[in-house]
């Protein structure tokens, strides 16, 4: 996969300030295609109208986590390839691996700064 | 114990049963709950002695326990934790909540300022830049007010911790048979928070660090991952 610019993103998140601090990150790095869902029934149902290039996600949220999006994503034919990044204060070991198993492409420690977003986002695209 | 004895227990416990009646069950207090304690052994108190001493110091024993308790109650101050320590710590911690997500407004709203200003005449620019720092930093000074905040919900929580904690130790002297705790039921919440693994953020030092996510992230045999668990 090519590290586009032009594709569109979707970051989840139940806190207003986190999505305006992630996109004005992206706005940075250079994403200005930017659109945002509150929990993970929204953001599924955001995701089956329109085709997103990236997906950065909470984990904790009402009522679907961004756990049980990850899941719903990836038993989805449609959407099971599309990248997914959890970002999240949830740093226990077994959240990675639980993360991990279910397929997430990359997973970000709350507080984190614009380089370790904009490195986590390449690195997806590299592999 | 005659028959004209039992006869007046009877009316005694009729007449006490009627005044529980009268204050309705919902207005019960814990001095009604005592008074009603005392008055049984009173009336009680004339047959008992017939039956022996021993008993009757085993009723003398209960009544002490219970005043016992009764100012044990009293000393939790339950109505001050109710309505002024526990509603005060919310406040404070409502307040927290408030102050911090005002700042976090004030500093990403100048940030954004500056991204989107024009950067074509320098001078003017590093003159905002300079002033509208100076608001970030003003914003910031809502740590030193949080901070105080949260001490006084901690002070509170101690205060609370330590009434109970005494209540519970004078308790637990009363009889050994407390020292079997009730098995914890799992709410629905608590279910719902062990399931979905939302532990939320952890204590410094506790969590894994970016580092080590990205060590994990990086096992690519599901092996390894498998032996992190055993």
């Amino acid at each position: 996969m090519a590290l586009d610019l032009n594709m569109s993103i979707l970051v989840v998140d139940d806190y207003k300030t986190m999505i305006r601090i992630i996109r004005n990150l992206l706005k940075q790095l250079g994403f200005d295609d930017v659109d945002e869902a509150s929990d993970g029934t929204e953001a599924l149902g955001k995701m089956k109208e329109r085709k997103y290039g990236l997906v950065i996600s909470d984990w904790n949220m009402e009522p679907m986590t961004g756990y049980e999006l990850l899941k719903h994503v990836r038993a989805d034919s449609s959407l099971g390839k599309t990248p997914f990044i959890m970002v999240t204060a949830e740093s226990k070991t077994e959240n990675v691996i639980a993360a991990k198993k279910a397929g997430v492409n990359n997973y970000i420690v709350k507080p984190f700064n614009a380089q370790t977003l904009k490195g986590k986002i390449e690195s997806v695209f590299a592999d | 114990m005659t028959k004209r004895a039992v006869v007046g227990d009877k009316v005694q416990l009729a007449l006490l049963v009627k005044f529980l009646k009268q204050k309705g069950r919902s207005d019960i207090k814990i001095d009604d709950i005592i008074g009603l304690a005392e008055t049984m052994a009173k009336t009680l108190d004339g047959s008992v002695l017939t039956f022996g001493a021993e008993l009757h110091q085993e009723f003398a024993a209960i009544a002490s326990e219970i005043s016992s308790l009764k100012r044990d109650i009293y000393d939790l101050r339950p109505d001050q934790m109710r309505f002024a320590r526990i509603p005060e710590a919310g406040r404070e911690l409502d307040a927290v909540v408030e102050s911090t997500e005002e700042a976090t407004h004030t500093i990403m709203e100048t940030a954004e300022l500056i991204m989107a200003a024009d950067g074509s005449d320098a001078e003017a620019f590093k003159a905002m830049v300079d002033e509208k720092m100076i608001t970030i930093f003003e914003a910031c000074a809502f740590q030193d007010l949080t901070g105080q905040r949260v001490r006084k919900v901690v002070k509170t929580l101690s205060w609370i911790e330590e009434r109970i904690a005494r209540l519970a130790e004078k308790l637990a002297s009363v009889s050994d048979d407390v020292a079997a705790e009730p098995e914890c039921v799992e709410t629905e919440d608590e279910r719902r928070m062990r399931e979905l693994m939302l532990h939320g953020p952890q204590m410094k030092g506790e969590g894994v660090s970016q580092n080590a996510v990205d060590s994990l992230m990086a096992r690519s045999d599901q092996d390894d991952i498998d032996r992190l668990f055993d």
